[in-house]
This record gives C-alpha cells, structure tokens and sequence, in this order.
C-alpha cells in the first residue's frame, strides 16, 4: 500500500491534506491504469478526477486498510466504465479527427528515429484497441486489468467480488475472442517478427 | 460404405493425425505468446501520465459544487419533512376535536337507542286523543 491507514483516516475525518497525499500517492498509478483501460489520452484526466472524487464522498465507508486499493480499483474500474459506456466514439474515428493537412504533415516528418518509435508505439495501441474492441466493455476492462496492468486473480477476486473461476471462464473466453481477432488484423507471427527485428 | 477401407487407421494416419494436433497446438501457443508480447508492448507504449497542474484543484473544485449542490437539496428535503410533519400534527388535532364536539358517540348504547325511539315511545297526547274522540 503506497499509503499508511492513518492517513486514510485523517482524510475520513475530513483533514484535506490527508486527502491531497493520498491523491498524491497514487495519481500515476490510476493515470496510467486508466489510459490503458479507456485508450483515450485526452480524457484521461477527467476520468481520474472523477475516481478521486467518488473516493472523497465514500471514503467514510471504508473500515480496514487492506481493502483500500481493491476498493480504489474497483472505483477505477466503474469510471472507466461509465466512461466507455457513454462514449460513443470509436477507435476508427481517429484518423478522421485529423485534417489532410496534418496527415501530410506527419508523413512529411516521420523519418526521424523518435517519430518512428512514437508512430510503432501508436500502432501498437491502435491495434491493441481494436482487438479489444471486440469483446464487451465489461471484458476489455478485465482483460486490460490481467494482462496488462499484472493483477493477479487473487487481486481481481477482491475488486469484483466473485468466484475465482468464474473470472478464469471469462477471461479465458475473452482472450479466445481476442485471439481470433488477432489472426484476422495482424496475419500469423507479425508482432513476433518484429521483435526478432529490433533485436 | 467402403468395406476396403480399414477399421483401424493405418501407423502413417496416425503419425499424419497427431502431427496435425501438434501442429495446431505449436500454432495455438505461438499466437497466445504473441498475444502476451502484444499486450507488453501496449504497456510499454502507454506509460502512466503525471498529469496537468490543474488536476488537484479541478478535483476540490468539482468537490465543493457538488457539496454545494448537495447541501441544497439537503436543505429542501428538510424543510418538505417539516412541513409534512406540522401538516400532519394540524390534520391529527383537527380530527380530535371534531370527535370531542359530537356527543352522539359518548352516549351508550341504551342511551342512543332511547333517544332514537323516543317519539314512538312516548304516551299519547292528549290534543290527539281529543281529536280522534271528536271524530
């Protein structure tokens, strides 16, 4: 835990410093959990906002220190899913949020090694968008949370709060989807081949 | 049906058979480690944000409105409450004294049937009586 329970408790009581060190603490790590769960940079920020400020108005029914961070996470969790729910839009509108013009501009400068890094970066969130585009909100966030973010099942039993085999069938059958789609966008061995290549 | 065509497969179907299986399952565990290469690669292609200057006040910001906003409609439901309860206290002592002023329900029962029958029950009169003799 990246914060003492004092402090969880001194933000409970209403002390507002408490509460803007424990923001402090764990702002990157929900940031981060968050742009890789929604793949919208832009909207990144809000969404974090929004977990924090649910953490403030139900922080006072928090008893014990160890289900903290389940808890935060499962805060996480419904803001992104909120937020995936009611965004309409899609990752195959991206490129169409940006003019002709900037196109060009960005075929024009992209010889050089940091934009090639930084466009090979793009494709891999675009295509990892795309192939988790194809199971429904609720399994793209739980298969983002085990194969991305590294939480264990264990882990993922605390913040859903259910049977640890019901989350192996889902996940399993999520990742089969997944798969499938892989095969289809990026033919037989394309990403391990890229990497023979780089090394 | 093909009665040339033996019951038990030949040692180089088998082979062909289990081969094919193998080859399914190498193919099966390349694409799950690609896929698990892909999903590191997306981690690394997303690092965690530090996040805008503005993130900590645009928290207490929308904090304070929606204290704001809840305080408001904290303030109105009290005052529907008390204004349901003084509307029910005026209701309940409106209905006693209703009930106080009408004597009808504090006689008895013996009481509330004489006063009923009381006009058959009373003696003849005696204006009548004349009357019907000088009929």
């Amino acid at each position: 835990m990246l914060v003492e329970f004092d402090l969880i408790q001194k933000a409970q009581q209403g002390d507002a410093g408490a509460f803007n060190q424990i923001v402090s603490a764990y702002r990157r790590r929900i940031l981060g959990t968050i742009s890789r769960l929604i793949g919208r940079p832009e909207d990144v920020e809000d969404v974090a906002q929004e977990v924090f400020i649910r953490l403030y108005f139900s922080l006072g029914q928090l008893r014990t220190a160890e289900v903290f961070e389940p808890w935060l996470y499962r805060l996480t969790v419904n803001a992104s899913y909120d937020y995936l729910r009611k965004s309409r839009r899609r990752v195959e509108s991206r490129m169409a949020d940006l003019s002709e013009q900037q196109v060009m501009m960005a075929d024009a400068v992209a010889g050089s090694r940091a934009q090639t890094e930084e466009s090979e970066k793009r494709r891999v969130r675009d295509t990892v968008q795309e192939l988790l585009g194809t199971v429904s909100k609720e399994d793209r966030i739980l298969l983002t949370l085990k194969e991305v973010e590294g939480l264990s099942l264990k882990e993922l039993e605390k913040i859903y709060q259910v049977n640890e085999n019901a989350l192996k069938v889902r996940l399993f059958r999520a990742r089969q989807r997944v798969l499938k789609k892989m095969k289809e966008v990026t033919g037989p061995s394309s990403f391990i081949a890229k990497d023979e290549e780089a090394s | 049906m093909d009665t040339n065509r033996p019951m038990i497969p030949r040692s180089d179907e088998r082979y062909d058979s289990l081969y094919s299986n193998q080859a399914s399952l190498n193919e099966a565990k390349e694409a799950s480690a690609e896929l698990d290469n892909m999903f590191r690669a997306y981690r690394s292609a997303c690092p965690d944000p530090e996040g805008s200057a503005n993130f900590m006040p645009g928290i207490w910001a929308q904090i304070e409105a929606r204290e704001v906003s809840t305080n408001w409609f904290g303030r109105v439901a009290k005052a529907l409450v008390t204004a349901a309860v003084a509307a029910s206290v005026i209701l309940g002592m409106m209905a006693s004294s209703s009930n106080q002023s009408n004597s009808f329900f504090d006689a008895t029962f013996v009481e509330a049937l004489r006063a009923d029958h009381a006009s058959t029950l009373e003696p003849l009169h005696i204006d009548r009586i004349s009357y019907m003799e000088q009929q």
